[in-house]
């Protein structure tokens, strides 16, 4: 296998072949994604197409017609000539951050945060009557870590990593999954900027919920999970109806 | 709420048993990461000699034998390999090299994020398999705990430490799902629950592996101090017969 042209984990990942009902919109969707999330940075080069569709495992004619999506979505730029090629072009971070918040209406925004009350409740119910001294050392560790960080990628993950830890603590590889897909899906909005967002009020929701889980209170664990999902849903369904008023 | 030794002497002695069995299992495959672990240490130790750093590239040379692993222990361990400690490479702060086992369509190397500025990043250093052979310089079996990172299943990992010339380089283990230890156990575990108090098979830290009885499942904590009816050999864990679940 070549090297990867690009030089990130993140693309090595992004470049694993499709499979074989692999189309345009797939390989657009997967190239979105990417810039969207910033693992594909403003400004760099992807590589020669015909090298590019080898990677994606497709056709130069189904790369070409993804590429020309993407330059009407405005994310990627083809300069001519030399020096030329295809260029990332990552979208500004208000727009960034809030294009996955307006394809997501009211109702499923609804949803996801009662998908979300169901797993992270439960699991902290678990995690109260099954976790061990280490577990909650560990809990702690990542609610420290969450109050240190500062930019928003350190935000997000902190914050995934302490929950995606709570299901773990709860001996459920199936509420983990179920916490980690759930987090791949809305954590990029969960530490959106808005008002009544900050570390201080999550670090104080997750200092409880750790006390709740230490003590063995399951009632009490549960319940302040299920109440912090529930101000962070109100929180997005909120800056999804202020969206309009601008 | 108390814990009763077991009740008579051939139920100890069939405990016992069980447990001699499971620790020589588990101790196997102790045995062949250990070989992957001097492996390494043999590469840390020839690139000393020669005056050049460790490379990636390097531990190619381990592959063949981690898949020697997990073929010689076909269907218990679900992954192997080795991990470096930070800085252990010259071209690479991080490393992991782990496989998994042949599911039908060959073994796979796990991909994970080792940029500590990506949102998906793993460090791997907190975990309990890297933290405690690094700690005690011996062999280690932790868990069973939730892998979401390789296998996403209850696990196992067995690691020893890699030592080169007294500097700490990495460990080399090995995955194994704890549906299979259980698989290994719940028959006889069952057999020697069925006289009458349950018998449950824990951790060193009190986290039930296996069970006879329904009423304490796998994954719970006794949490009440008790007699052990049985302790294993080299593995921190115990039989208990007749425990109550926690409160």
């Amino acid at each position: 296998m070549p090297p990867p042209a690009l030089t990130t984990v993140r693309a090595r990942t992004l470049f694993t072949p499709l499979d074989a009902g692999g189309r345009a919109d797939t390989v657009t969707r997967r190239l979105a994604n990417a810039i969207r999330l910033g693992l594909l940075l403003d400004g760099e080069r992807l590589p020669a197409e015909s090298q590019l569709a080898g990677q994606l495992g497709v056709s130069t004619v189904t790369l070409r017609e993804a590429l020309a999506t993407l330059r009407t979505m405005g994310l990627v730029e083809t300069r001519r000539g030399r020096g030329g090629g295809s260029f990332v072009r990552a979208p500004d971070d208000a727009d960034r951050l809030e294009r996955p918040l307006r394809l997501l209406s009211l109702h499923e925004l609804r949803d996801i945060g009662d998908h979300r009350a169901a797993i992270a409740g439960t699991a902290a119910r678990l995690a109260a009557e099954r976790a061990l001294a280490s577990d909650i050392t560990t809990l702690r560790e990542h609610a420290e870590r969450l109050r240190g960080a500062t930019a928003l990628t350190d935000r997000r993950r902190a914050d995934a990593r302490l929950h995606i830890e709570i299901a773990a603590t709860a001996q459920s590889p199936r509420l983990t999954r179920a916490e980690m897909d759930l987090w791949s899906e809305i954590g990029d909005l969960v530490w959106l900027p808005m008002e009544g967002r900050d570390v201080t009020s999550a670090a104080r929701d997750h200092d409880l919920l750790i006390d709740a889980i230490g003590a063995r209170s399951a009632g009490r664990a549960r319940e302040i999970a299920e109440r912090h999902v529930a101000a962070e849903t109100d929180r997005l369904l909120e800056l999804r109806l202020s969206l309009h008023r601008r | 709420m108390t814990m009763q030794v077991a009740t008579g002497p051939p139920a100890l002695r069939e405990g016992e048993h069980l447990l001699a069995d499971i620790t020589a299992t588990i101790g196997r495959v102790v045995r062949s990461v250990t070989e992957v672990g001097a492996a390494m240490t043999a590469l840390a130790a020839a690139a000393r000699a020669g005056r050049r750093p460790l490379r990636r590239a390097d531990l190619a040379a381990l592959r063949p034998l981690v898949a020697q692993v997990l073929s010689r222990h076909r269907g218990f361990a679900a992954g192997a390999g080795v991990v470096l400690a930070p800085d252990a490479l010259m071209d690479a702060p991080r490393c992991i090299d782990w496989w998994w086992a042949d599911r039908g369509s060959g073994p796979g190397q796990l991909e994970v994020d080792l940029d500590p500025d990506s949102a998906e990043f793993y460090d791997y250093t907190t975990t309990e398999w890297y933290r405690e052979p690094a700690r005690t310089g011996q062999p280690s079996v932790a868990g069973p705990y939730v892998d979401y990172i390789c296998t996403h299943e209850y696990t196992f990992t067995v690691s020893v430490p890699i030592v080169d010339d007294g500097r700490f380089v990495g460990v080399a283990g090995a995955d194994i799902l704890a549906g299979e230890v259980e698989r290994m156990l719940l028959p006889r575990l069952s057999l020697l629950g069925r006289a009458g108090r349950p018998v449950v098979l824990v951790s060193g830290n009190g986290r039930v592996i296996a069970s006879s009885t329904a009423r304490i499942l796998p994954g719970a904590v006794l949490r009440s101090s008790g007699t052990a009816a049985a302790a294993a050999g080299g593995l921190p864990w115990m039989l208990i017969s007749g425990p109550e679940p926690a409160a």
